[in-house]
């Protein structure tokens, strides 16, 4: 199968009876939807369950998934809800910072590749624990919109809708990290 | 900062400001130390992510290529429909037979009065319209800006014409 198929021919081909597209479908979205997963929880265990319960979900009821909107955007709708479900069920929000919390590890500690990559590099290791603790630092709502942005690579605009709010509600809290960020590294960071 | 460029350099940072929007940014940066502080903030803590890029776990990955294997081969994809319709009319029972047996809410019960849920839909719409007064400058703002680049392609493609 020619994996420049679209996300909807892949869906159209996974209801006639291909298990392999939702396999390419998954290869395509999986990373960017267990990290979004394992930064908003902070437990890799976690973020497998839920990572699970996402693709589950559509293999179970492709049908959910309207043609007419981005697949990758269902995705993220799906995983958020099912976070938010995760943390109902825990009584908190429950997230560790990415180095763990002394008992609990962290996302840091399960990254997949033992190289890092070379942004990685460019970032000496006490401001990375600096980046750790400010991030921490950010409302859930920030946080929110902050990793979405990232993980997901949707525009402001796509992320409103999904979230049910004015773009300026977006925009306004990416505004307000981006302050916080700037305050918590101060100093520490070049230029 | 209250230069009031805070989400302009949000639209800026992240690729979405239309041509207008980036000069005019572009020119603030110069004279804004604290703008050059957020944007480095923003490119430093976008790297953390990145660095920190990981996978699901290989069972939780054969875990959902099994349910997939298993659903196309018992072709529950194509029998939803008629789940769907069966649950439906399951619904529809249960529903009416709700309405038909006149049991109202026990009236001790004070949150099954309305009073609670009702504070708390007053509650939320004073939030939701304090947000969305919040946000209407940035609105019209990213609108203008929206329509500031449609005009200015509009007369680079009628000069291209001439």
């Amino acid at each position: 199968m020619p994996e420049e198929l679209s996300d909807s021919e892949l869906i159209a081909a996974f209801k006639g009876g291909d298990a392999e597209a939702l396999g390419l479908l998954m290869e395509r979205h999986k990373a960017a939807v267990y990290g979004y997963l394992l930064s908003l929880t902070g437990r890799p265990d976690a973020a497998d369950d839920l990572f699970q319960e996402v693709f589950l979900k559509l293999v179970k009821n492709p049908s959910a998934y309207g043609e007419r909107e981005k697949l990758k955007a269902w995705l993220f709708t799906v995983a958020r809800n099912a976070a938010m479900d995760h943390f109902r069920r825990q009584g908190s929000r429950g997230e560790v910072s990415l180095d763990g919390d002394g008992e609990r590890p962290g996302p840091a500690d399960f990254a997949a590749s033992p190289d890092p990559g070379p942004e990685e590099a460019a970032l000496n290791k006490a401001l990375g624990k600096k980046l750790d603790d400010a991030l921490a630092l950010l409302s859930p709502e920030q946080r929110e919109v902050f990793f979405l942005r990232h993980y997901s690579g949707l525009s402001f605009k796509e992320i409103a809708g999904m979230l049910s709010v004015p773009i300026g509600t977006v925009l306004a809290r990416m505004s307000r990290a981006a302050a916080l960020l700037r305050k918590e590294l101060g100093k520490d960071l070049a230029g | 900062m209250n230069c009031g460029y805070g989400e302009k350099l949000i639209l800026y940072f992240y690729g979405e400001a239309g041509e207008g929007l980036k000069a005019g940014v572009e020119d603030h940066l110069a004279g804004c130390a604290a703008c050059r502080g957020e944007l480095a903030a923003l490119k430093a803590a976008e790297g953390r992510l990145s660095a920190r890029a990981s996978m699901p776990s290989a069972a939780a990955v054969e875990a959902v290529m099994r349910a997939a294997r298993a659903a196309v081969s018992r072709g529950s994809i194509f029998s939803y429909w008629g789940e769907a319709l069966l649950c439906g009319a399951l619904s529809s029972l249960m529903i009416a037979g709700f309405i038909f047996s006149g049991r109202g809410a026990p009236a001790d019960l004070a949150w099954n009065s309305g009073v609670d849920s009702g504070l708390d839909s007053v509650e939320y719409s004073i939030y939701q319209a304090q947000s969305d007064m919040a946000s209407v400058s940035t609105d019209w703002e990213y609108n203008c800006s929206a329509l500031e680049d449609e005009s200015l392609r509009l007369a680079k493609r009628l000069g291209a014409k001439a």
